[in-house]
């Protein structure tokens, strides 16, 4: 009989999300373990348990997901499991905590294709915003979109020091070069969005970030993408199944909404899961392969 | 390839049922995925990580069952998942914490039938004493019951507290339209001489009505009793007893046992599991519905 494929879901949460769940089953894995409230020192044991209890040619069935809600964390998990790794001992792991890499790696490659086909740009070079930058998605949209060579602020919309904080945090652990920013008033939006080229937005869900008056003066903006698919959509102007939409802007901006990066994200995320399931080696999967894959999909 | 069928299994306790888990993947469910410890003000995240990770034609596969041990708190995370869907991402969502609300279907259901083919009567004002009334198989058990015409009592240890949870079933579970009372247990023996119907939903082990109470109950009809672990919670009612008359009995009452009770109660889970896979459109059910089908079981099997 061949060995059922399994994967095993690490989270730090009192509970996995329902989401990578229903994707996990969705992308043929046959049975799904949920570990949670798993705490980092954990993960070396967990990760030696599930690989030597299966021959080699089990472990080809088996993966492992690392989940919760904080990108570091969930770095320092994936970091943790491939050292616990012995090979020929050896399994693939997929880190997406809240979906962040994927939402992330799905509304950046959905951005740059707007860019380029409507206004003949790059990442490289052009200036962009994060609104709800601090979040786990708003991070991950920043740190990809700056390996990509854009210059990139993550506004947080109460502190600066957040917004710092987490800029050096991720520069450190990934390598970017992102910047920190605050605007919570209308006037601080204005002033911040007036020269930039893009506009992330990653903010809670059903909150308007960026009214259509405020909007009017990004008089440089050429895409706008928001991942916000509770209505109000974050950004005026976009509405949740908008692919590119023209926005009332002077420099004839783009914007994408959420079910459109939604649908590249679940592809991103499918497609990821499925790699983890018919690799012949292993492979170690976090924002970068899901930026990679999300270029390939859009 | 078919989508698979995904149960999402939320409890407030530290562990879901293995009854309920059992229950769901024999009703069709592939996977049960449980989700422990779950706090009202995480229903609403949990249920839009569900609707938004497949089409709107693979969450007719998707479901959500709601167990833990308060009749109140699964009411209201019903209410709330209900709330955090919106068409076409929205799923069915069952609601059976600690299985209360089938295991009282299927008491009421089957006491309704002995009323009515052994003493040609129903619920309607009948005087009923819902004797350890106060847990979540009392509570939808005593709402059921006086939704369907019953004069209802809810009898507990603490008078304060049987209140409660009368004030509770009469304002949360039964929408101000019914007025169960609320007794003490200290009372039972005048309360028991006027009963025509009773329910035994206390602990296991206890016994709640003694041979004095049933021999000077003069009006009573029915009692039934849902514990299936001896001693019986009512003297001379044994657990397999299905509408045999109660030794003692000076009015000629029949008993319902746990396990004639049980039967009942197991069909009506395993349908609301399928009902959640059939159905074209979301269902959302809780203890009415089980009564519904609890109703449908009781006439079929006979």
């Amino acid at each position: 009989m061949p060995k059922r494929s399994i994967l095993h879901m690490f989270d730090p949460m009192p509970n996995n999300s329902p989401f990578d769940i229903n994707m996990a089953l969705d992308a043929g894995f046959e049975v799904l373990m949920p570990y949670s409230n798993v705490k980092l020192e954990s993960i070396h044991g967990l990760t030696q348990d599930a690989i030597f209890s299966r021959s080699p040619s089990g472990i080809k069935r088996t993966g492992i997901f690392i989940g919760g809600r904080d990108m570091g964390l969930a770095m320092d998990m994936m970091s943790a499991a491939e050292q616990a790794m012995v090979p020929p001992f050896e399994v693939s792991v997929l880190a997406d905590p809240s979906g962040a890499f994927t939402t992330a790696a799905a509304l950046v490659a959905c951005v740059e294709k707007q860019l380029k086909e409507k206004h003949n740009k790059d990442l490289k070079g052009s200036k962009a915003l994060v609104f709800g930058g601090t979040g786990p998605v708003g991070i991950a949209t920043g740190v990809i979109a700056s390996l990509a060579g854009a210059e990139v602020s993550l506004v947080d919309h109460m502190s600066i020091d957040a917004a710092n904080d987490a800029a050096k945090e991720y520069n450190r652990r990934c390598q970017s070069n992102l910047l920190g920013a605050m605007a919570g008033s209308d006037e601080e939006k204005m002033a911040i969005i007036a020269d930039v080229d893009i506009i992330f937005c990653t903010a809670k869900a059903g909150i308007q970030v960026l009214s259509a008056e405020v909007l009017a003066q990004a008089k440089q903006l050429k895409v706008a993408g928001d991942v916000n698919a509770v209505p109000p959509p974050g950004i005026a102007g976009i509405a949740a199944t908008d692919a590119s939409v023209a926005l009332t802007s002077p420099a004839g901006a783009i914007g994408i909404g959420a079910l459109a990066v939604g649908n590249i994200k679940y592809k991103v995320q499918n497609k990821l899961l499925e790699m983890c399931l018919s690799t012949e080696k292993p492979v170690y999967l976090d924002f970068r392969e899901a930026f990679i894959e999300a270029q390939k999909i859009v | 390839m078919e989508k698979s069928f995904i149960l999402h299994m939320l409890t407030t306790a530290k562990n879901l049922s293995p009854f309920d888990v059992n229950m769901a993947l024999d009703a069709g469910w592939v996977s049960a995925v449980p989700y422990t410890n779950v706090e009202a003000s995480e229903i609403k995240g949990l249920i839009q990580d569900v609707i938004f990770s497949r089409s709107s034609k693979a969450l007719k596969r998707t479901g959500i069952f709601i167990g833990g041990r308060d009749t109140k708190q699964a009411t209201d995370m019903l209410k709330t998942a209900k709330n955090s869907m919106f068409s076409p991402f929205e799923v069915s969502v069952f609601a059976d914490p600690s299985g209360a609300f089938t295991t009282a279907a299927g008491m009421v259901a089957t006491v309704e039938d002995e009323l009515d083919t052994k003493f040609n009567t129903t619920f309607e004002g009948k005087t009923l004493l819902a004797l350890g009334g106060t847990g979540p198989v009392g509570q939808a058990a005593a709402v059921l019951a006086a939704q369907a015409g019953a004069n209802v009592r809810i009898i507990g240890r603490q008078l304060d507290k049987a209140q409660r949870i009368a004030d509770l079933c009469n304002d949360e579970f039964g929408d101000g339209k019914i007025n169960i009372q609320a007794g003490a247990s200290a009372d039972i023996a005048d309360y028991i001489k006027t009963a025509e119907v009773v329910f035994a939903t206390g602990a296991a082990g206890i016994e709640l009505l003694s041979a004095a109470h049933i021999a000077s109950a003069a009006k009573l009809k029915v009692a039934a009793d849902i514990n299936a672990v001896p001693p019986s919670g009512i003297v001379g009612l044994d657990a397999f007893d299905n509408g045999k008359e109660i030794a003692g009995s000076v009015s000629g009452a029949v008993g319902l046992g746990a396990l004639a009770i049980g039967n009942i109660k197991y069909k009506t889970q395993s349908q609301l599991l399928k009902q959640m896979i059939d159905s074209e459109k979301p269902v959302y059910l809780h203890f009415e519905h089980a009564f519904e089908v609890a109703r449908q079981i009781v006439k079929l099997t006979k």
